[in-house]
């Protein structure tokens, strides 16, 4: 009796498990196709007339045909699926940097001007980029004069105008509104429109870098300003922006956690896109995308753990390399209280031929990557660069022959040298980032072998980058070897990190110079800002990356871009390293 | 009984504040939310210092801390950096019902972003709990019963097998097996992550399809466990001397078994799963993480890494809360099933 209570209770079990399994991975019915004859009545100039027409329909059947299931999305049906590792956090485009965030900015948003697969500017909003042929840009560099086009309209119909510049201006500079970033808008004295087709922007300095970072994305001031109005900031207003913009797609649904979809906009002024529906799906794990992309269930994904490259690549899936800006690289203390060593240019330049960078490159990166030897040589073909750098050789004779004459002789045998008594050991660290720890291991390792001795400690990214008044061992002047992925304002060349003023201390706890003060370099970055014919401009910067490069105040260990994964099934994609899905309107579905 | 659970509550308000205060300068003091504000880059020091005026964060920690607990309505912000506060405070404090506003989506309300991913969490918890529950019951008893025999040695192998194994790494091997390989094969295969899918629509069927593999996930490790427990104690329960009592009298074997045995053996059960409860709101990190079920638990690792203060306070304070009613109904239940059990 027992045992035929259990048997049944057993049996009972494994049956409910086959059904469950049998339900979950129970197969999709085949469609079959039939044809059908429906008549079909068309609108055409307001006369209503009937056509018969003969269409194949995919029907689903199922195994006791009794019940015709729905039919599968139309032929023409054309929707792409992005595996997006991150969750956007923002749709209003000053509110957020995050990357994940403003790749979205090209689909519903409008930036005035857009950049290309090459990085170069190109007019959207405004007829021409202006320059001082075209009066857009007056002699003095103060006052830029953006002509906009005329058929500019909101995706609800609504006329798009010089005033949604000056609303969008006026919302960034409000301190009621907590903005990402007010640059570079905190460079403007004002911003009028003049007619609604003209915006004024006046400086009270020439502004160099004008091109780079304005205008990435416009608000909608019929939208936005009664929410202002009625609250006194925009803060809380993000959703106002759910199906309203001025891209080619609108945000249809935001499902938090889960993706978000968009829809071609009615009333887009360059007409319609090919793609009808994009999701963005989000996936948080890399290995999960990687399962999306090669179980065909996502279009298109972003930075693959390059192990995965080969999988997928094999798996039929192109991966395809835009440089945006950044650089993986050291950054050194060579003057902000980190050790004797650090501030040694002899030493420095030691470290730079002692590291073995294109092995690390080839052996950790796997050959995808390779060494940079400034932090300027991914902007526009190395036009920022000094045609006289020569590149840091591995060299661990010269890196020994160049210590020896600097005085850094080991005296007791140790392995490590010492110059004065004072051991020739500094402190390399970085974030927890996985690839960074092992390049720590590894050039620790080359270091000792040339008779430098690194410490190499590794923090979390928020303790890391913290600020001064935070604690942070950077801000602290702590490390004396700093290696992060950075970039310059990119796509211009600006930088702020070495200036002077940045130094930070008790009085400027958040300043973003934690590795010295180098008044030669500090006199070019102050005046490069201000000059705004390129070539002029080029040359000031061929003077900093020789100083930066010579000097060794950063080391280039390897270029950092943005990996995409693109389906078979996509055609005409391209992508910017600034504005990644500029030609979304090309892109196509191939079945 | 009754003072018994009054007792409890109010014991609790002193502890939950103590905890609150502890978490509180935890997360203060470990992350920090201006540093993932500038994207790829660190944000530029003019927007961290405005940032940090405008959200509160360049105040002391113990002014912070009270403006969590009480609010700020009554003070005033200085918005426009000019050194002088002009602008009047709203937020309401946790003590009149209110997180606070999230820093990483700024201007969303805590309890609002929380609120959007508890349906998730929970969708996936319960039927995870409820197997676990009931596989780890029959597994367990079933192998008590048949001590020593193959079949006992075959289910202990194969608990002791699931136990070793990490999550992460069940849930990646089901994944290539049941969504790459079953691919392809050409067998029907299952989805790799998500919920749904959205070009599909959130039907009951496509979230049950998607639910596969992460409860495979869920709930493989925690039958293996549990079952080991529920095994060991039928085994010690049947060696009682009430059972043998139990069955001298002649009552069927049955009730001996379910009346009597189970009911003495599932003490420690009801322990464990008294502190799963709370982990019901809590989350599962990484199965959440692989299989993009993004719920509570990958909300809470998300906004941790990005310092997001109210919005992990706000979890921490609904699962401490649910740790001490878990428990009193743990002990609550302790009373129903060992009538020796005496709380007044």
């Amino acid at each position: 009796m027992k045992d035929r209570i259990w048997k049944s209770v057993g049996l009972l079990i494994i049956l409910t498990m086959l059904f469950a399994g049998l339900a979950a991975c129970g197969p999709t019915p085949e469609p079959e196709v039939v044809v059908q004859t429906v008549v079909v009545e068309k609108e055409v100039e307001g006369e209503t007339i009937t056509v018969i027409e003969t269409v194949e329909v995919e029907v689903t059947t199922q195994v006791e045909k009794e019940v015709v299931v729905t039919a599968t999305p139309a032929p023409t049906s054309k929707v792409i699926t992005f595996a997006w590792t991150q969750e956007p956090d923002y749709l209003n485009p000053y509110y957020t940097n995050m990357w994940f965030s403003t790749v979205l900015h090209q689909l519903y948003s409008c930036w005035a001007w857009e950049y290309d697969d090459e990085n170069a500017a190109f007019p959207k909003l405004i007829t021409e980029m202006p320059t001082m042929g075209n009066g857009g840009l007056s002699e003095d560099g103060t006052v830029i004069t953006l002509n906009l086009r005329d058929d500019l309209v909101w995706s609800d119909g609504t006329p798009l105008t010089a005033d949604d510049f000056v609303f969008t201006y006026e919302m960034i500079v409000n301190p009621a509104n907590t903005v990402a970033s007010v640059y570079p808008y905190d460079m403007l004295d004002s911003v009028e429109a003049t007619d609604p087709q003209t915006v004024v922007m006046t400086f009270a300095e020439p502004f160099a870098s004008w091109q780079a970072n304005f205008w990435r994305g416009i608000l909608p001031k019929h939208v936005m300003q009664p929410i202002f109005d009625a609250e006194g900031t925009i803060d809380e207003a993000d959703s106002s922006l759910l199906g309203v913009g001025c891209g080619p797609y609108v945000v249809d649904t935001w499902e938090s956690g889960s993706y978000i979809r968009l829809v071609k906009s009615p009333n887009y002024w360059l007409g319609e896109p090919k793609i009808e529906e994009i999701f963005f799906q989000f996936v948080p794990d890399d290995a999960s995308q990687t399962a999306s992309m090669i179980a065909g269930t996502a279009d298109v994904g972003t930075f693959p753990p390059l192990s995965d490259v080969p999988t997928l690549e094999a798996g039929g899936l192109e991966i395809m390399v835009q440089s945006s800006g950044y650089a993986e690289g050291i950054f050194f203390n060579f003057g902000f209280g980190g050790s004797p060593a650090a501030a040694d240019v002899n030493v420095r330049q030691a470290v730079a031929m002692a590291i073995d960078r294109d092995a690390i490159n080839e052996d950790l990166l796997l050959g995808l990557t390779s060494a940079p030897e400034t932090l300027w040589d991914p902007l526009e073909g190395g036009f920022w660069v000094s045609p006289e750098i020569e590149p840091w050789q591995y060299d661990p004779e010269a890196a020994k022959a160049l210590l020896e004459d600097a005085g850094w002789i080991d005296t007791d045998d140790d392995g490590i040298r010492e110059k004065d008594g004072e051991r020739l050991s500094m402190v390399y660290g970085t974030t927890i980032r996985e690839i960074r720890q092992d390049a720590q291991a590894v050039i620790q390792q080359m270091l000792r072998d040339v008779g430098i001795e690194v410490q190499i400690p590794s923090w979390d990214a928020d303790l890391f980058f913290a600020s001064y008044a935070d604690g942070s061992p950077c801000a602290l002047g702590e490390v004396d070897m700093m290696e992060w992925s950075d970039s310059t304002l990119f796509p211009d060349p600006d930088h702020y990190y070495w200036n002077c003023s940045e130094l930070p201390n008790d009085e400027s706890p958040w300043g973003a110079n934690y590795f010295g003060c180098d008044e030669e370099l500090d006199a070019l970055f102050v005046e490069q800002l201000s000059i705004i014919d390129p070539e002029e401009r080029a040359a000031v910067f061929h003077e900093i990356t020789k100083i930066i490069h010579d000097k060794v105040y950063w080391l280039g260990m390897w270029d950092d871009p943005d990996y995409w994964i693109v389906s078979p099934r996509l055609t005409g994609v391209k992508f910017s390293g600034v504005s990644p899905l500029y030609n979304i309107m090309e892109w196509d579905v191939t079945e | 009984m009754t003072r018994y659970v009054i007792r409890r509550l109010l014991q609790a308000i002193p502890l939950l504040f103590f905890i609150s205060l502890l978490l509180f300068v935890l997360m203060r003091t470990a992350s920090n939310p201006l540093v993932t504000m500038g994207g790829k880059r660190v944000p530029r020091p003019e927007d961290r210092e405005r940032l940090a005026r405008q959200l509160g964060l360049d105040k002391p920690l113990y002014v912070q801390y009270v403006y969590w607990l009480i609010g700020n309505d009554w003070a005033k912000i200085d918005m426009d950096g000019d050194g002088v506060a002009e602008t009047p405070g709203d937020q309401k404090g946790v003590l009149r019902g209110e997180f606070g506003n999230s820093l990483v989506i700024r201007g969303k309300p805590a309890w609002t972003v929380i609120k959007e991913r508890i349906p998730r969490t929970l969708l996936l918890m319960i039927p995870a709990e409820i197997i676990i529950l009931i596989f780890s019951l029959v597994i367990g008893i079933f192998s008590a019963l048949k001590q020593y025999t193959v079949t006992d040695h075959v289910i202990t192998g194969i608990s002791f097998v699931g136990y070793s194994m990490p999550i992460f790494f069940i849930a990646l091997l089901s994944i290539q097996l049941f969504a790459i390989k079953f691919k392809e094969w050409g067998l029907p295969a299952l989805p790799p992550n998500q919920m749904f899918d959205p070009q599909v629509g959130k039907t009951p069927s496509q979230i049950a399809l998607h639910m596969v593999l992460p409860l495979l996930s869920l709930t493989f490790v925690s039958i293996a466990g549990y079952s080991r427990y529920v095994r060991s104690q039928m085994l010690e329960t049947m060696s009682q001397d009430y059972i043998r009592t139990a069955r001298a009298k002649g009552l069927p074997e049955r009730m001996v078994l379910y009346v009597h045995a189970l009911k003495n053996a599932s003490l420690p059960l009801v322990t464990i799963v008294g502190l799963d409860i709370p982990l019901l709101l809590a989350g599962a990190v990484v199965t959440e993480t692989i299989f993009a079920w993004q719920g509570m638990g990958f909300l809470f690792i998300d906004h941790v890494s990005r310092g997001d203060t109210p919005v992990i306070m706000a979890i921490l304070m609904i699962v401490s809360v649910a740790v001490v009613v878990s428990q009193l109904l743990t002990d609550i239940v302790y009373a129903w099933l060992d009538p020796r059990i005496r709380y007044d």
